[in-house]
């Protein structure tokens, strides 16, 4: 009997897909949550805050809502991105412990939202990924290519980000 | 409103009383009382308990009604006020303020908290009237329905026609515990319910209340108790309460005025014992008599007024002059301060999005449009004004508070100490008020604890033996200014440099202004307490004083005279949401100047810069300045960088003032006034020092709001830095 239930429960666990928007960042490709994620904007320069660090591109007018964009490229420790025609803002939502924090991220390009299912989201490993490790939440495979998924919260803390700028005007 | 709601609403009253009967102690500690602040603290105990009675709190109520017993024989002049029962009353107000924070079942579970209660019970009994031992049992016994024909027409019998809102039920409002609690206040000798307004089966609704009663009360309670009944539900109902005095013709006036049948209100009342047959026929005749007079001089008519009607109109505006704490809930609105922020925001968008329109409207060069848009303007800012001054609160609230802070921590340290307020009326932002209780509490008990001395050391340098202290506040160029400052010892320099030094917080070697020394106790960790006291000294504290001050804006000063007292000036910006800017631009980048810093704008170039220094001379004064390009490091865009620094064109200077401090602000151009609507710039920027925020400009793009004060500090800190470099 528990194993019926057991094999039950393993059907249903397969049967839970995520869904995630990807998109690229150089060669790149990173996933995130697509409940995360708000809309996407083009990208049309962005205001450059005073002495921030370089990760912190800027902020802009989000429809009257003066909002941080991220050069996540910087923040995963690569190279700043090179802004070109395509180059887009993804709108992030967090709900850090209870704080509502929205924030933008520079993209080379937005591809597409794409289902998993559970069972084919892979741990992270140990290393080779070249980022730090907490910050993904999965790899997943499609068409050959790997898609990196990333831990939004952990990645975009805005407690992080805010000791990473304090340390940057030190 | 939900019955959730209508508590809430109690225990903001409840608050609200709690807090008057504070004020009220302190006063009577202070001997200053009339029978009136009697009255007032009775009112007040006698209102919780009321409203307390209406949610069926019983364990507020027992205790309360005690108190209720003590302060109506100390206004009744039966007891007279001495410290030991005043003490005690502080501790009894604590007490309910610790019940009304308590749920019944909480209550029931906390053996402690009804220790207490009963302590302080046994300790006021020398002054509980001995006649009423047993309150409670007494009040039961009234309960008891003794009617008796021959008191009836003996006793004061007030008549009380309730038309309570028919949403009444929908608001957890049951006119059940208004008739109980009614019957609590003496003896209800009859009810007539009204039933006429009750509908068809098919029109019922349960949650609807149809009706309506007519009550006849003997009960020695004043019209205000009587009319407390009903605070929660007054502003919706129709409530009518005539005195036991009130003539025939007060009953017809409001037979009149109730929407009901006349005839079978004449039959209701009389089944109430409020009229007779007799009496109505009288009164018919007399009105008879009256209109056939009138009919006849027609000249000086003077229409018949109910005497006893207008009597207890009067009453009630005496009332309500004399009570203003209880009658505040009259003339004011609770609202959700959520409601209010949204408001605020609202009106930042529309502030935002008419400066756009101003600037189409000043493209399209279409002079009605432009005179149009003007006139918009204008209500704009009006209508920004108004909104912002429903969120401005006087300070006078929290500066009450201090009054027992004071008090107590005199007491517990055994100092003499008199507390002075100034300027209780000058308001300042809501968010701000409730944002500046700890730093001041800070401020004010390390006045008390470290400042002042104790009385045989105060006597010794001949001072006088009780300690001053002294909070004020008051309005400076744009900025809200509160002021501690006390007669105590002042602080000493060369202690705070010593401990400096031992703390390597400063090196030996260097030269700082006494300003600056006075700062450093500002500094993370320093504490020049000698011992620990549980009231201040433990080196938290100062520091974080001062950034709670800066998380709004504002900044502190200290003055201090060694053996004379010590000052600290707290400064704040009237309100945080929406500030008048002047716009400048330095490289790329667009800044706000707040308006209220601004002394003058000059051409730099036209000024004697004084070489190698970040000074120049302006009138003979030698002002120190700083080039916003430098200090953010903004090198312009990649493809727009100037190869050589010295080839930036630095012309325009804006002079700004903060404090004592006056320094310029160097920028490349300046365009002008701007509403600017503050726009926190988020938790990730905190660390970000000389900008205060942001704002959105009327083309969408967004500029900074320079924080004068950290600017100025910063230019110092890097003078200091340079001097210490030069040495």
């Amino acid at each position: 009997m528990s194993e019926l239930l057991h094999q039950r429960d393993k059907k249903l666990s397969q049967q839970e897909t995520r869904q995630f928007l990807t998109f690229t960042i150089g060669e790149e490709h990173f996933g995130m949550e697509l409940h995360q994620t708000r809309e996407i904007l083009e990208y049309d320069g962005v205001t450059q805050v005073p002495l921030m660090p370089q990760f912190l591109s800027g902020v802009i007018n989000l429809r009257g809502e003066v909002v941080p964009v991220i050069d996540l490229s910087v923040r995963l420790e690569r190279k700043p991105i090179i802004l070109h025609k395509r180059t887009c803002i993804i709108i992030v939502e967090l709900h850090e412990s209870s704080q509502h924090c929205v924030l933008g991220l520079l993209a080379d390009s937005v591809n597409e939202v794409i289902e998993i299912p559970e069972q084919d989201i892979e741990d992270a490993p140990a290393f080779g990924a070249k980022i730090r490790p907490e910050f993904i939440l999965g790899i997943a495979k499609k068409a050959e290519t790997f898609i990196i998924l990333l831990d939004a919260e952990k990645t975009l803390s805005p407690k992080e980000l805010a000791h990473l700028v304090e340390a940057e005007l030190k | 409103m939900s019955l959730d709601a209508a508590l809430e609403t109690f225990y903001a009253e409840a608050k609200e009383h709690l807090e008057s009967m504070e004020h009220i102690l302190l006063q009577l500690d202070e001997g200053e009382y009339n029978d009136e602040t009697l009255n007032d603290i009775f009112r007040s105990a006698h209102t919780i308990k009321g409203s307390a009675g209406i949610f069926a709190l019983e364990h507020i109520v027992e205790f309360t009604h005690v108190i209720e017993n003590v302060l109506d024989r100390a206004r009744e002049n039966e007891i007279t006020i001495e410290t030991k029962l005043v003490n005690l009353l502080f501790q009894c107000r604590d007490h309910i303020q610790a019940l009304v924070k308590t749920s019944s079942e909480e209550f029931n579970d906390n053996i402690s908290l009804q220790e207490s209660g009963a302590n302080l019970l046994t300790q006021l009994s020398p002054w509980i009237n001995e006649q009423e031992p047993s309150s409670t049992q007494n009040e039961a016994e009234e309960k008891l329905p003794a009617i008796n024909q021959e008191n009836l027409t003996q006793q004061k019998c007030w008549h009380i026609s309730l038309r309570l809102s028919s949403d009444c039920l929908k608001n957890g409002m049951d006119p059940i515990s208004f008739i109980t609690f009614l019957s609590g206040l003496g003896e209800i000798k009859h009810i007539e319910t009204i039933t006429d307004n009750f509908p068809s089966i098919n029109n019922y609704d349960a949650e609807t209340l149809y009706f309506a009663y007519e009550i006849s009360l003997s009960t020695d309670a004043d019209l205000a108790t009587i009319e407390n009944t009903f605070m929660f539900v007054q502003d919706d109902s129709d409530i009518t309460i005539l005195s036991p005095e009130a003539t025939v013709d007060d009953y017809l006036a409001l037979i009149d005025a109730l929407p009901e049948d006349n005839q079978r209100l004449r039959d209701v009342f009389i089944k109430c014992g409020s009229l007779t047959e007799q009496t109505l026929a009288q009164a018919h005749k007399n009105k008879e008599e009256i209109e056939a007079l009138n009919s006849k001089s027609q000249r000086d008519e003077v229409p018949p007024q109910p005497k006893a009607l207008l009597e207890t109109l009067k009453n009630s505006d005496l009332q309500q002059q004399k009570s203003t704490n209880e009658r505040k809930s009259n003339k004011q609105i609770r609202i959700d301060s959520d409601r209010l922020d949204n408001l605020i925001n609202l009106i930042g968008e529309l502030v935002i999005n008419q400066q756009r329109i101003d600037l189409l409207a000043s493209t399209s060069k279409n002079p009605d449009l432009l005179e149009a848009v003007d006139d918009f303007e204008g209500f704009t800012e009006q209508i920004r004004d108004a909104a912002l001054k429903l969120r401005m609160v006087q300070i006078g609230g929290i500066f009450q508070r201090f009054k027992r802070v004071v008090r107590d921590t005199a007491q517990e340290l055994n100092k003499e100490i008199e507390l002075h307020i100034e300027g209780a009326e000058t308001e300042l932002d809501r968010l701000m008020v409730e944002k500046l209780g700890d730093p001041l509490t800070h401020i004010i008990r390390n006045a008390m604890d470290h400042g002042l001395e104790p009385v045989e050391q105060r006597v010794s340098v001949g001072k006088q033996s009780t300690g001053q202290l002294k909070l004020a506040a008051y309005h400076e160029a744009g900025h809200v200014v509160i002021a501690i400052s006390d007669d105590g010892k002042g602080i000493d320099i060369e202690v705070i440099r010593r401990k400096a030094i031992e703390k390597n917080i400063i090196s030996a070697e260097m030269k700082l202004t006494d300003n600056e020394l006075f700062h450093l106790i500002f500094h993370p960790g320093f504490s020049t307490a000698s011992t620990v006291t549980n009231l201040s000294g433990r080196g938290v504290g100062m520091d974080v004083v001062k950034r709670n001050v800066e998380s709004l804006q504002g900044s502190i000063e200290i003055n201090s005279t060694l053996g004379k007292g010590s000052e600290f000036k707290i400064r704040l910006p009237l309100t945080l949401a929406i500030i008048d800017g002047f716009h400048v631009q330095s490289q790329d980048t667009h800044f706000i100047i707040p308006q209220t810093t601004i002394t003058e704008c000059i051409d730099l170039t036209s000024h004697q810069h004084i070489e190698g220094r970040h000074c120049i001379d302006l009138r003979g004064e030698m002002i120190p300045f700083l080039n916003i390009s430098e200090i953010f490091m903004l090198n312009g865009q990649p493809n727009q960088k100037m190869p050589n620094k010295k080839s930036i064109p630095r012309e325009e200077l804006v002079i700004v003032q903060f404090g004592n401090d006056i320094a310029g602000i160097a920028v490349d151009r300046l365009y002008g006034e701007i509403q600017t609507v503050v726009k926190p710039l988020g938790p990730i920027f905190n660390s970000l020092k000389g900008i205060g925020g942001s704002t959105l400009l009327g083309n969408g793009d967004i500029a900074f709001i320079l924080d004068i004060p950290q600017l100025i500090e910063m230019a110092i800190n890097r003078d200091l830095s340079h001097r210490h470099l030069a040495n």
